[in-house]
Parts: structure tokens; C-alpha cells; sequence
């Protein structure tokens, strides 16, 4: 393959309002080529917005895009040959069989006859639905339905994808099986932009932007997220009495949080002050019995967690 | 730049062809779409054709003979020989006659006093009485009609009988001598069926064009067709193209079911009739296009396209005629497609009108159609773009 130039996506403050309500608030970023890009933030938070904007289906209130190396307000045409586009709401022909929805698309896109059934067919066996061809599409179940998407915004063989919470509302098998489409997909260099509201899922970007009420307020590796963010000691205590000692080690100084986990307690702690042995040594002094305490990795539930207390008003 | 435009176009025929092919097979695969378009048009104008028969004849009619003479009778017998007419029974007196109609079981009834042969034997002014029922008053004056035309000849005839007998000529008199053109037998058919053909077309071309265009952005197809690199134009020509199609076919199918069961002639040039159809598809499709860019949803489409078809059929002059409408409605028809297609239609199929007769009636829809196309493509566009 040719060596590619630049990012695979520039973004300079863009901004997108209704009325007076502002969606997406002076976003910028840039996306490496390549990379699988998370985009998370909960309902709302302006997610679809953004992508909406870097398709080229909304025009931005202000700011600027390119994408794939085409800037999306004056060459919105070579913007859309260049990405494919899996919406939130699956939005293929329900009523048309599997196979005929591809031969569409892919005749949208330009290509036509031995070619693009040659296409459909390869991509049909890559998302595992080559026995499905003739199914009418919305027959498939939902898992089915997503890969198909998948499948259709891969046609033209894009150098970037956007993926618009393209796991919502499938089992944990089917999600784990489009992961595994996604990740191939970036391994064979194409770029992929995904949301969504699955932190475990997120774990396997390269990169997390995570957006807030219209802002982009955390922008980093997963790993580096959670150095930034979480920078204290996650330990997680089991044993008997947990329910009553916990509360009591609650005040103490060093101590940040403590919260039920199962039947066990979740706690974050000053590293400089506190370790597993430490605070096991606490709670059994707060009166809990056959007290273990291991170390946890800081997940990105706990990172969420700390932007959202900051967007709060505390500080990090 | 030769190559450019030559991959330029094939692009274009290759969008322009997947849109009309999945147009297609979606149509087809749709059993309800498939009746609305091909069969509810042709069973529609059947029963039109059969049930808005505006010709009245056998109105079903009681006898009241007070006379009984051998001339009541005679009278009788031939009035109801007419098929005007129609012999629904003898009843001894006028309140029996009038229960009959009150009941429905007759329309009319033909009363013959006592001392009719005799007055008329005598010279004495003659009266005979007729009851109607005049709710449907077109039924009532046909009725009427055919009573006092016959008695008006046999009042002549005596008249005449009885200046010959006094050796007197008769006076010269008027004799009317109808002939009706086109429509020879003047059924009602052959009249309407171009009509309702229009009306009919309104249903598959507007209707299901605003309906299949609202339910692509209902469904969201609308967004994921719009980030392929697809060209608005190549879009909406794909989507109309089919229906455009089907227009054609709908118009071919009832001229042809006309002829074979209403009788309805073919005088004139198929080519006028041609242009006509296309410029009327034209008009409906852009109605039905200009719909479906003021429509969220199906539900909104379906509302828009009957807010649109109900006055378009009522002011076509198919079911009412113009003449009889107000002045400022005879002038809202003129923007009415449905008017001029009915009017083109008759003119071809029962006058063999020709490009001289039509060419207001074809004008009309030309301007119509581009005029409303082109609102509803820049609409579109707009909206896509
Ligand atoms: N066309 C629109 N008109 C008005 N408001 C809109 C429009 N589109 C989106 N919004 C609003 O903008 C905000 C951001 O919406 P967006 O769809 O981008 O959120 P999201 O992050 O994708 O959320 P979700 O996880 O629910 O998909 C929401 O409050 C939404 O109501
Ligand atoms: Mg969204």
C-alpha cells in the first residue's frame, strides 16, 4: 500500500446549534489513520451530531473538518466516496432480501455487474451471513441486521468508517462478534470511527474522546484516561461485617471513596497513604472479619465517573 | 475532459438504474402496493363505470286507473311500454299510490281520474296527474318528461284528427329533430370512463409517489441513500420513473377495459393522447414528489395527497359539471391537472380531437407539471443538499 498522508480526520472547533440549544460545542481533534477512535458520552452528549457533521449530512453552525483528506464543507461529494456510514438507527430496506440491499448500495457507490456481486459476496462471508442472502432483511435478528450494515457501509472499500453506536441494543455474543469484524478491519488499515455506551467496549480503541453535554472534555488511550483521571488506588475488599466497617472507614483522610461492590466493598484510596495491606489492616479495625483486599485496575466506568463528578463541579 | 463526462454519465446510469431497479423489486415485492396500483384501478372503474350511470330509464312508476275505460288503458300500456317507465304495479286509489312512494316501492305514479275517455270523447279539457318523488329530482324530471311529451302527442294528434274531420289542414308545427353527436346513445360511460381514469391515476401517482418518498426519510433509508455519492436528480428520476411506468400501463389497461365494456370509442390520435398522459403524469408525480418534501412521515404524506386529491377529483368536472360550479371555483379549475387530463382524454377518445382542438387543455398541463416539477426538485434538492 502507498504510504498515507495526514490524518485520517482534522477537527477545528465545530459547533453545531439548534436554535439556541448548542449540540456539539467548539469540538476539535484529529483522528490518525488507521486507529479505532472512540467516541463516548452518554444520551445526548452530541455524539450523532458530530458524525452528522463529518458526513456531511448536517452543516456545521461554525468551525471546520476534513475528512479522508477533504474538507467536508467544500468537497462534501468526495467526502462520501471516500467513508462508509453505519447510521444509529439501522436504516437499510427492510423489505428487500440481504443480498439485493448490497447490490443497491453497491451501485450507489458506483460499482455495477461481475464486480460488485464478486463484493457482495466477499463481504456477505466476511460478516457471516452468506447463508442469509436471500432472507428478507427485516427478518434478521438484530446482530444479523448490524453486520449487514457493517456490510454495506464497506462496500466501496472505504479508508474510513463511521460506525454510530453500531452494537446498541445486541446480545453480548453478537457484540463481542462485531467487535472481532472491527478490529479485523482496523488491522487491515482502515480507520474507524465508533460510538458508544459500552465502556468495556471502548477498551479496545486506540484512542477515547469522551464528550460531555456537547464538549469534548478527555481525549486519550484508554490507559492514559485512566492515569489521568483515576490516579487513585482501586481496591476491592471481601469478607464478613464489609456493610458496617466500610461506611466507618468512609471519613477517614486518604480515603476517597468507598462504595458496595457485590458483596464486597469498592474503594479508592490516596496511594501515597493507603495500600491493600493498610487497609485491610482498616477495615478489620472497623470491626469486618476474614477481611482479603486485592488491587483493581481503575476501569473506564471509573474514569467516566470521575469526568462526569468534574463536570459536576469538583476538580480532578 | 471526454473521459471525465463519459465516467461521469456512466456513474449516472448505473444509480439511475440501481434506484429504479430497487424501486421495482420493492413495488413488487409489496402485494398491497402491486392491488393499489393495477387491480383496485381497474376494479374501480367497473363499478364506476356500471354504478355512476347519470342515465335515467326505468323509473319504476304505479298505475292509478279510476277511469277504467279502453282508453285509460291504451294509454297506459304504451306510456309504460317506453323504457322510461317501468310498471310497478296498480293500486285501487291516490292515498295507496302515495304509501307506494312514500315506501320507496315506486317513483312515480300515473293517475287517471274518473271520465277521461269521456272528456276526451267530448272535447272537454282533460286532465291526467302524475305524483313524483322528487328527492332525486334529475329521476323526477325525466319522469315527468316522458308523461307530458307522450300526452303532448297524443293532445296533437287529436287536435289534427279532429281539423281533418272538420275539413280544416292542420297548422304547419316545429318538428324537432335531435341528433346527438359522439355519444350517440347518450350513456353516461363512455363519458366518465376517461374521467375516473384520471382520477384513478391521481391515487397511484401522487399518492404512492408522496407516501414511498416520506417513508424513505420515516425509515432513515432517506439518510443512508444521501452519504452515498449519489445525485439527487439520478435519485428521484430512479424513484419516479417506476411509477411514471405504471401510469402509463393504468391508462393503457382502462381504455382498453372501456372500449371492451362501456363501448367507449378510440377516434382519435393515440400520439395526442400520449402527450397528454405524459404531461399529466408529469403534473401528478410533481404533486406527489412536492407532498412528500412537506411530510415527517407516511401518515402526514397520506393526509397531504388526500387534502390534495379531494378537491383536484370534486372540481374535475368528471363527477359534477364546471358549468354548474360558482365563478371563482370554474377559476380554481383551470389550475386543476385532473380537469384538463379529463378534458383531453374525452376530446381524444370520444371526439378524435387532435393538437388543434387540445392544445389549450395540453398547455395547461405542461405548465402545470413544470411548473410544480420544478418546485418540488428544487424543494427536494434543498432538503438534500
Ligand atoms: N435535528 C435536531 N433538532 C433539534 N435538536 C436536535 C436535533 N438533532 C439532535 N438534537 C439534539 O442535540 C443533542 C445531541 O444529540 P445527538 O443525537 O448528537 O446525541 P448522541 O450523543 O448521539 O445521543 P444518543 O446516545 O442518544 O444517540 C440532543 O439533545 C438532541 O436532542
Ligand atoms: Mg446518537
Amino acid at each position: 500500500m502507498t504510504a498515507r498522508v495526514g490524518p485520517a480526520i482534522v477537527v477545528r472547533d465545530l459547533t453545531r446549534r439548534f436554535g439556541t440549544f448548542v449540540a456539539v460545542d467548539r469540538v476539535s481533534f484529529e483522528v490518525e489513520q488507521g486507529e479505532i477512535f472512540g467516541y463516548l458520552g452518554a444520551n445526548g452528549a452530541g455524539k450523532s451530531t458530530t458524525i452528522r457533521m463529518l458526513i456531511g449530512l448536517l452543516a456545521p453552525t461554525s468551525g471546520q473538518a476534513t475528512v479522508a483528506g477533504h474538507d467536508v464543507a467544500t468537497a462534501p461529494g468526495r467526502v462520501k466516496e471516500s467513508i462508509g456510514y453505519m447510521s444509529q438507527k439501522f436504516s437499510l430496506y427492510l423489505d428487500l432480501p440481504v443480498e439485493e440491499n448490497l447490490l443497491f448500495f453497491g451501485a450507489a457507490y458506483g460499482l455495477e455487474g461481475t464486480a460488485l456481486r464478486a463484493r457482495a459476496a466477499e463481504l456477505l462471508e466476511r460478516v457471516g451471513l452468506d447463508a442469509q442472502h436471500e432472507a428478507t432483511t427485516g427478518d434478521l435478528p438484530g446482530g444479523q441486521r448490524q453486520r449487514l450494515a457493517l456490510a454495506c457501509a464497506l462496500l466501496h472499500r472505504p479508508g474510513l468508517v463511521f460506525l454510530d453506536e453500531p452494537t446498541a441494543g445486541v446480545d453480548p455474543v453478537a457484540r463481542r462478534a462485531f467487535w472481532d469484524l472491527i478490529r479485523e478491519l482496523a488491522r487491515g488499515g482502515t480507520t474507524v470511527f465508533v460510538t458508544t455506551h459500552y465502556l468495556d467496549e471502548a477498551e479496545y480503541c486506540r484512542r477515547i474522546g469522551l464528550m460531555v453535554d456537547g464538549k469534548l472534555v478527555a481525549l486519550d488511550t484508554p490507559a492514559g484516561l485512566k492515569r489521568t483521571w483515576v490516579p487513585d488506588r482501586v481496591l476491592v475488599a471481601r469478607g464478613r461485617g464489609l456493610a458496617e466497617a466500610g461506611p466507618r472507614l468512609g471519613g477517614a483522610p486518604g480515603v476517597r471513596a468507598v462504595a458496595p461492590f457485590g458483596a464486597g466493598l469498592h474503594l479508592r484510596v490516596d496511594p501515597e497513604r493507603f495500600d491493600a495491606a493498610r487497609v485491610a489492616a482498616a477495615l478489620r479495625e472497623a470491626g469486618a472479619e476474614a477481611v482479603e483486599v486485592e488491587e483493581a485496575a481503575p476501569t473506564l466506568e471509573d474514569v467516566f465517573l470521575a469526568v462526569v463528578d468534574r463536570d459536576a463541579g469538583g476538580a480532578p | 475532459m471526454s473521459a471525465e463526462s463519459e465516467k461521469f454519465w456512466s456513474t449516472a446510469r448505473r444509480q439511475l438504474a440501481a434506484v429504479f431497479r430497487k424501486e421495482v423489486r420493492q413495488t413488487i415485492r409489496d402485494k398491497r402496493v402491486m392491488v393499489l396500483l393495477i387491480v383496485a384501478p381497474l376494479v374501480q372503474t367497473v363499478i364506476f363505470g356500471f354504478a355512476v350511470d347519470f342515465d335515467v330509464d326505468r323509473v319504476p312508476t304505479v298505475l292509478v286507473d279510476q277511469d277504467r275505460s279502453d282508453q285509460s288503458r291504451l294509454h297506459a300500456r304504451r306510456l309504460l311500454a317506453d323504457q322510461t317507465l317501468r310498471f310497478a304495479g296498480q293500486v285501487g286509489g291516490i292515498p295507496e299510490a302515495e304509501q307506494d312512494l312514500d315506501d320507496g316501492k315506486a317513483a312515480a305514479a300515473l293517475i287517471f281520474t274518473p271520465g277521461l275517455a269521456s272528456d276526451l270523447a267530448s272535447q272537454r279539457p282533460a286532465e291526467v296527474q302524475v305524483l313524483l318523488d322528487g328527492s332525486d329530482p334529475n329521476r323526477a324530471m325525466v319522469a315527468s318528461g316522458a308523461v307530458s311529451r307522450y300526452f303532448g302527442e297524443v293532445g296533437e294528434r287529436l287536435i289534427r284528427e279532429r281539423l281533418e274531420a272538420a275539413g280544416r289542414p292542420a297548422p304547419a308545427q316545429v318538428v324537432l329533430v335531435p341528433r346527438v353527436l359522439y355519444n350517440p346513445r347518450l350513456k353516461s360511460a363512455p363519458y366518465i370512463v376517461p374521467g375516473i381514469a384520471g382520477t384513478l391515476l391521481v391515487i397511484v401517482t401522487t399518492l404512492v409517489t408522496a407516501m414511498g418518498l416520506a417513508r424513505e426519510r420515516e425509515m432513515g433509508t432517506m439518510e443512508q441513500v444521501m452519504v452515498t455519492p449519489i445525485r439527487p436528480l439520478w435519485l428521484l428520476i430512479g424513484k419516479l420513473l417506476p411509477f411514471l411506468v405504471i401510469g402509463i400501463f393504468d391508462v393503457l389497461l382502462l381504455v382498453a377495459v372501456g372500449s371492451w365494456l362501456f363501448e367507449v370509442p378510440l377516434r382519435g390520435s393515440l400520439l395526442v393522447g400520449a402527450v397528454g398522459v405524459l404531461l399529466y403524469l408529469f403534473s401528478t408525480l410533481g404533486v406527489g414528489l412536492l407532498i412528500s418534501t412537506l411530510s415527517q412521515n407516511q401518515q402526514q404524506a397520506f393526509l397531504g395527497g388526500f387534502i390534495f386529491m379531494m378537491p383536484a377529483i370534486l372540481l374535475s368536472g368528471v363527477m359534477t359539471p364546471i358549468r354548474g360550479m360558482p365563478g371563482w371555483l370554474q377559476a380554481i379549475t383551470w389550475l386543476n391537472p385532473v380537469r384538463h387530463f379529463a378534458e383531453v382524454m374525452r376530446g381524444v377518445l370520444l371526439r378524435g380531437a387532435g393538437f388543434t382542438d387540445l392544445w389549450f387543455q395540453l398547455a395547461c398541463l405542461a405548465a402545470l407539471g413544470v411548473g410544480v416539477m420544478a418546485l418540488a426538485v428544487a424543494r427536494f434538492r434543498t432538503q438534500l443538499g
